[in-house]
């Protein structure tokens, strides 16, 4: 059997050595994100600095990595997190990934400290470390012109460099965002990594594979949310159903409705700014907005990027909006951490704590601040540092939305308690895809269960948690797995009473759930309506995976991610949500708009099989594999 | 199996300037060099060398072929779901996904823009994960 093959890059003497990663591992962690958790959790030990000396960042792609598979061009980024001190991974569709497969390295590990500005290549399998003084201070784009173009880059912006705690990675026209990315590369002193090669990635079963890849296309491209409204309207398309639902976050989540936010929608979008729609490679979904604005075409904002610098900090101009994703990618900065500071700064400049400029309802003057925010520039170095560290200098700790120091994304919990209850679990902090996304369950898509009730929540949680775990080891973007909802509720709408009578059904169905959770070892079937991944991966790694071990994956995945939280001494206190979310009702009529966390939690914690404190017991690691 | 460059090479350049992955170095009016690790085996060095100095994998020469008689890449429209891998193949650029006929049209395709610039190396053909390129003689 063919392991991956990784690189162990030492910044200090820069030196380079292959690691090849034990079959058991193999087996067990397959690759992207979990093997990258279980690699960190062996190569760290507890309590180092993310951004220190002993820091160890691990890029790593997946089996199915550029095997032309749909939506497979991801690769992740492992590494300690800068805002919670939890584990981090991060995500991203550029072309590094597929062409460091090319390359000959399945992933590298980066060890240790450069003392001077660095690019590290990775071309034809060798591996070169070079000076690159001159390129230190340029922005995302001037970097990887500064490459050829056939090359696959992934680099770092002035953000990464001045240590932003939520700086980016950008490689092409997409960004490992969340987490820190770009400081813990800015930290290291590594300016760029390139890759380039001809290999191309191992397949067991080329011909059933490709088959299957046929079919799958089309199943992708037939569906009314992959094939129609995400190549529409992209993901900024769910801002109006968010609105519909009272889940867009308002005035830094104090609301839940904008009265304009047609303004700031997928549709208007579409409508007025709108040149074509692209994609990441090997994808057929295209959900990837090219817009133009001030006579350039530029990468248009995802609906996190809509929601946070439109209602979120009551602004309306799109412009501006577009203008603000366009700087912040080329500075290499989280557009969702920086909006929720952003916002975060505005109330306290509101409630007369202090003032940085910034204020709600006007986003004309933000693309300066956003400079002075990458540079740390006086005073703006705070903002730099994220809004969990803003609260704990300035106070207001009840309305700085961000769950163990990660800020949250754009989906109202008061109006989705099961996403709350994701933000408030998810191992990264408030992630809406580590945390299950159930919104799409409860708001922004065509099914809606009681998005009020804290029934069945804890289970459809962990099973999607699970699930989304396993989707990204596996090397496939999340948007893949959008159309596991029948395509016929899409033509029926969301007001039929079928679609309406599952949603209700679906509110009840957490025991179902939880049986399903625990039968996982059993379901040794494959369809390409639930998860055609794991049929995908089964054909690519030759390896026995069918829907119930595909999500036993990301279940292992998940616990050992929390096993490294747990050693780097999160607890319980940090499976939380703001007092704004918890306590304070969205609408003040209706009690019931909280985050009931007191509720669910105990409930989550049983099913997951951890103990009253959140850690996950010994006999759960140990069905897993995680520990023997 | 990777490609070779005899004695006979004069440096004209010319194979080192089409080859889609640059494997082939050197300088003018001096022999060129095959990266042996980077080589895909499309023959292209093999048809542009006027000197007939390259041996195909099993160490046959190659014979010059003149350019209009490369084959150039047909894209099944139907087929094709404008993923971009061949993009991504495509040095020369000659490929691209090709822009909306209509505001909101989303049925586009990777289409043959520049089939001057096509050196007609197949690795469309060999990546598209759909087989939806095929490679044949385009009478322009």
């Amino acid at each position: 059997m063919k392991t991956p093959t990784y690189a162990l890059i030492d910044l200090n003497t820069r030196a380079s050595s292959r690691y090849e990663i034990p079959e058991s591992l193999y087996r067990r962690y397959i690759g992207g994100k979990t093997l990258g958790a279980r690699l960190l959790y062996d190569l760290t030990p507890a309590g180092v600095d993310p951004l220190g000396q002993d820091a160890v960042v691990i890029v790593n792609t997946s089996p199915a990595t550029g095997t032309g598979a749909p939506c497979s061009s991801r690769f992740n980024m492992t590494f300690k997190n800068v805002l919670t001190g939890g584990i981090a991974s991060s995500n991203c569709g550029g072309q590094f990934g597929v062409l460091m497969k090319r390359a000959g390295y399945d992933g590298i590990i980066l060890k240790g400290q450069s003392e001077t500005p660095c690019v590290i290549s990775i071309v034809d399998g060798r591996i070169e470390i070079t000076d690159a003084d001159e390129l230190w201070g340029k922005d995302t784009e001037e970097t990887q012109h500064a490459f050829p173009k056939i090359y696959g880059k992934l680099v770092i912006g002035p953000a990464g460099e001045h240590l932003v705690r939520y700086a980016a990675a950008v490689s092409g026209e997409r960004v490992a965002g969340r987490c820190g990315a770009g400081a813990v590369l800015g930290a290291k002193k590594i300016k760029a990594i390139v890759a380039y090669g001809t290999k191309r990635p191992e397949i067991h079963d080329r011909e059933k594979f490709a088959k299957y890849v046929d079919k799958w296309v089309r199943f992708l491209r037939g569906h009314p949310m992959t094939g129609e409204s995400l190549p529409t309207y992209g993901s900024a398309g769910l801002v109006s159903k968010a609105n519909a639902t009272n889940a867009l976050p308002t005035h830094n989540f104090k609301y839940g409705h904008f009265k304009d936010a047609h303004a700031v929608s997928g549709e208007t979008l579409a409508d007025k700014y709108l040149l074509r729609n692209s994609s990441c490679i090997s994808c057929p979904i295209r959900c990837e907005r090219r817009v133009e604005v001030d006579g350039k075409d530029v990468k248009g904002p995802e609906y996190e990027t809509c929601g946070f610098f439109g209602p979120n900090i009551d602004a309306v101009s799109m412009e501006n909006m577009i203008r603000l994703n366009y700087l912040c990618d080329s500075y290499g900065m989280d557009t969702i951490s920086l909006a929720s500071t952003l916002a975060f700064a505005m109330e306290l400049k509101e409630n007369g704590v202090a003032d940085f400029g910034v204020s709600f309802g006007n986003s004309d003057n933000l693309a300066d601040i956003v400079g002075k925010i990458a540079r740390r520039e006086g005073v703006y170095s705070d903002l730099a540092n994220g809004s969990k560290w803003m609260s704990e200098r300035y106070g207001g700790k009840e309305y700085a939305m961000h769950s163990k120091g990660l800020e949250m994304a754009s989906y109202e919990p008061r109006r989705s308690v099961g996403m709350g209850l994701g933000y408030a679990t998810s191992n990264r902090g408030g992630c809406h895809l580590n945390g299950g996304y159930l919104a799409l369950l409860e708001s922004v898509g065509v099914l809606s269960m009681d998005a009020l009730s804290t029934s069945a929540k804890p289970a459809f949680t962990a099973f999607f948690q699970n699930a989304l775990e396993a989707i990204s080891a596996a090397g496939f973007c999340l948007f893949s797995a959008q159309s596991f909802v029948p395509a016929v509720l899409f033509k029926i709408g969301p007001h039929h009473p079928v679609t309406r009578a599952i949603g209700k059904i679906a509110t009840h169905l957490g025991f179902g759930v939880r049986a399903l959770l625990w039968m996982m070892p059993v379901l040794r079937f494959n369809s390409v309506f639930l998860f055609p991944h794991a049929e995908a991966l089964r054909l690519v790694t030759g390896l026995p995976f069918y829907t119930g071990s595909f999500v036993r994956l990301g279940e292992r995945g998940y616990n050992m991610e929390r096993f490294y939280n747990y050693r780097e001494g999160l607890t319980k206190a940090d499976d939380s949500l703001p007092d704004r979310l918890t306590q304070t009702p969205q609408d003040p009529n209706n009690p019931k708009t909280v985050v009931r966390l007191d509720k669910m939690l105990p409930v989550y914690y049983r099913i997951r099989g951890w103990d009253k404190d959140g850690t996950p017991e010994k006999r759960t690691l140990r069905k897993l594999g995680v520990q023997a | 199996m990777p490609y070779f460059i005899t004695e006979d090479c004069i440096g004209c350049t010319a194979c080192a300037k089409t080859c889609p992955v640059l494997a082939i170095t050197g300088a003018a009016k001096e022999r060129h060099v095959v990266n042996i690790r980077r080589c895909v085996s499309c023959g292209v060095c093999g048809r542009v060398c006027p000197k007939n100095a390259v041996l195909d994998g099993h160490g046959n020469p190659c014979q010059s072929v003149p350019r209009p008689k490369w084959k150039k890449p047909v894209v099944d429209t139907a087929r094709c779901s404008a993923c971009g891998i061949c993009v991504t193949w495509c040095r020369a650029e000659a490929l691209r996904i090709s822009f909306p006929t209509f505001r909101g049209d989303i049925h586009v395709f990777a289409e043959l823009y520049q089939p001057n610039k096509c050196v007609g190396c197949s690795l469309c053909e060999e990546n598209c994960p759909l087989g939806a390129i095929r490679m044949a003689e385009v009478i322009a």
